[in-house]
């Protein structure tokens, strides 16, 4: 299948997918990696994993919401097989911290030993920033990736975390390069920044749900606008409501309308200003994967 | 009506008049800090002196690049015109006393930089090593970062409200993040960093045994190695001068545990009704139950459809005799719109059942389903709402259905 109407994300390499807790983005995460999939590219489905301290590694489940979108076992630092074209992993602190070492001493044993030394560990796990840091230093591992030549991943779909951690996440290659003057976490930090901003390779998909985006904060490419409420009434048929119905209030029912219009006034008004697409997903009984999926993707 | 489950005072009642300390947890986009908020004001009219805290990132972002965010009336006066506020603003009283509440509520939203500042010179002998500190450039890096350092200052400040002894009631307002608990984490990943045995590997000096030296030299290789020579210098002028605070921080860090493990605190979990959001719940109902071993009092669930008190039915409108086609079908839309709501009414419903199942002895109680901007009203009524005995909103739909 090609031709899917979101060929302008898919064109690039990296897809985050950011808004506030609650609205959606794992889903919407999913729902985007699956139809890239479809058509044709090899996809990654990434979240952001922070791992446990040192001392707990061990035995420690964190929950894993974007395996459970994609009805897969929770996620590890390696990727691993979805379906089709669809592979998932999570971006952890210790695979970027692992690997950051690995390319910057000189032998690999080094950095396993320096891993292992729990004065290291400990450090990366508790200073601000670095865990951060590895995390988006996996994702730059990641995408440079081949695999007979050609990039392993031709997009990666990241579902970041609450617009906290997203923030912090996106100031982090900033603040380290104003920090450290000079050396290797310092190229990486600018290696990351060129990434992140560079538009035709990153873009941002931001999912709100319609009463929560008032203006844009961010750069980014498209606005989902998820759970929409259908409206079910032909403008006759909502003046018979209005009609009919007296105390509109305590109606079960009625009290829908107001959503309704404040969600169609909405979707309106983000149209005409926000001078990009904006895809509208309507509410559905359940949150499921496929449903946003088709309404995003179209047909498909 | 249902009583509560003890038969006493609905269980946030007693939470809002017993305890020092009531932490509101939960995913992001559960309306957090909308509860914290109401339960502040729920304190207020209990007549107590409460405080809540909040944190919002978002706000300061909006503010860094120039653009803040209306507020609405939410948080009314957290701002004192001159941008954030360096301490918690009280709400008129004048207000409160209009909306018949006899305590006082002031709210803060948490400012790191204000709380480390004030940290730093509670903690430090003198002058010089204050400015020291204040002025090395990685302290102000870690204090203008927005993740860990938001979450160990959200503590700090908890800590010293409630000793300070100028409030009766402390609601938290958890930072937002995917690890909803971070924030408990904080103090006590703080003090692993401070660690000495860690710290002093990084310290210049001497100092230790030979062990101790391999391992500054191990470490010093890797970190000038990886970090640059210049600023493995500045991490040690900035630990060398931290580190005269190092004792008295840790000792902090385990105050504020001790706070939250006593019977002085209440931790509650924030949930809406999105599966995500439930599995959260449970996830941090279990953690802080059997992992952190807090005292967990009950869920909340939020903006939920649950309530369908005084509500009645499409159906037992009357169209007149000339009605319409399209009245009829206008009609039998709506009626399909009240069924979703009756599903979505007994959904909720179940899913407060399955709240209390899944953790014997926690309470649930519902929050109603507001619609548009959350203002002063909005928040008396969501106050009201979990504070009356029968929150459980096990009522049905008063109007009997044919």
């Amino acid at each position: 299948m090609t031709g899917s109407k979101l060929d302008d994300l898919f064109a690039r390499r990296l897809l985050l997918v950011t808004g506030k807790g609650g609205v959606g983005k794992t889903t919407v995460s999913a729902a985007l990696a699956r139809v890239a999939a479809a058509t044709g590219k090899r996809v990654l489905a990434a979240e952001i994993s922070y791992t446990s301290p040192p001392s707990e590694e061990e035995g420690v489940t964190l929950t894993s919401p974007l395996a459970g979108a994609l009805g897969v076992p929770p996620l590890v630092d390696e990727p691993r097989h979805v379906e089709g074209h669809l592979y998932a992993a999570r971006l952890s602190p210790l695979a970027g911290h692992l690997a950051f070492l690995r390319d910057t001493l000189p032998v690999a044993f080094l950095a396993d030993a320096a891993m292992r030394s729990a004065a290291v560990r400990r450090f990366f796990h508790a200073a601000p920033t670095l865990a951060e840091l590895g995390i988006v230093y996996r994702l730059l591992h990641l995408l440079k990736e081949t695999h007979a030549g050609a990039p392993r991943w031709q997009l990666v779909v990241c579902d970041l975390p609450a617009t906290g951690h997203a923030l912090a996440l996106a100031q982090v290659p900033q603040t380290l390069a104003s920090v450290l003057r000079a050396g290797p976490i310092h190229a990486a930090a600018q290696e990351g920044l060129r990434l992140l901003r560079d538009r035709t390779q990153t873009t941002c998909v931001l999912v709100s749900l319609h009463d929560g985006l008032r203006k844009l904060t961010i750069d980014c490419a498209r606005v989902v606008l998820n759970r929409v409420p259908p409206n079910p009434f032909t403008p006759e048929e909502r003046a018979a409501v209005m009609r009919i119905v007296t105390d509109r209030v305590r109606t079960l029912g009625a009290r829908r309308l107001p959503r309704i219009d404040r969600a169609e006034a909405a979707y309106a008004r983000l149209a005409r200003e926000l001078r990009l697409p904006v895809s509208a997903v309507q509410e559905a009984d359940d949150d499921a994967v496929t449903h946003v999926a088709r309404e995003l993707g179209g047909a498909a | 009506m249902r009583i509560s489950d003890s038969g006493e005072l609905p269980y946030v009642a007693h939470l809002l008049s017993e305890k020092r300390v009531v932490v509101c947890c939960g995913a992001g986009g559960v309306g957090k800090t909308t509860t914290a908020a109401a339960l502040g004001l729920a304190g207020a009219m209990l007549g107590r002196r409460t405080l809540v805290l909040t944190i919002d990132p978002a706000r300061r972002l909006a503010e860094a690049i120039g653009a803040p965010e209306p507020r609405g009336a939410l948080l009314p006066d957290s701002t004192d015109g001159r941008g954030r506020a360096r301490a918690p603003v009280p709400i008129p009283e004048e207000r409160l006393r209009a909306a018949g509440i006899s305590g006082t509520l002031a709210t803060w939203m948490v400012d790191p930089s204000v709380v480390f500042e004030r940290m730093v010179r509670r903690l430090t002998t003198d002058e010089a090593q204050a400015n020291a500190i204040l002025q090395n450039r990685i302290y102000r890096a870690l204090a203008d970062l927005v993740a860990g350092m938001q979450e160990y200052t959200a503590a700090e400040a908890l800590y010293g409200f409630v000793e300070s002894g100028e409030y009766d009631l402390v609601v938290l307002d958890t930072p937002p993040s995917r690890n909803a608990l971070d924030f408990l984490e904080a103090p006590r990943k703080l003090s692993l960093f401070l660690d000495e045995r860690i710290v002093g590997v990084f310290l210049p000096g001497s100092g230790g045994g030979v062990l101790r030296n391999r391992a500054r030299q191990v470490a010093h290789g890797v970190f000038a190695r990886i970090f640059g020579e210049g600023f493995f210098e500045e991490l040690q002028q900035f630990l060398a001068a931290f580190s005269g605070m190092f004792a008295a921080m840790r000792s902090h860090a385990e105050s504020v545990r001790t706070l939250l493990k006593s019977d002085a605190s209440s931790f509650v979990v924030i949930a809406s009704p999105e599966p995500a959001a439930l599995a959260e719940a449970v996830h941090l109902e279990r953690t802080l139950t059997q992992e952190m071993l807090l005292p967990f009092s009950g869920f909340i669930l939020n903006r939920s459809w649950a309530y369908t008190r005084g509500l009645f039915s499409p159906d037992d409108l009357v169209l007149p005799k000339d009605a319409s086609r399209v009245d009829h079908a206008a009609l039998a839309k709506l009626e399909q719109l009240a069924a979703a709501e009756l599903r979505l009414a007994e959904r909720d419903r179940r899913l407060l059942a399955d709240l209390r199942a899944k953790s014997p002895g926690a309470h649930a109680v519902a929050t109603p389903q507001l619609d548009g901007d959350i203002d002063f009203a909005a928040l008396l009524l969501i106050a009201e709402s979990v504070t009356v005995a029968g929150s459980g909103a096990e009522d049905a739909v008063e109007s009997s259905r044919r």
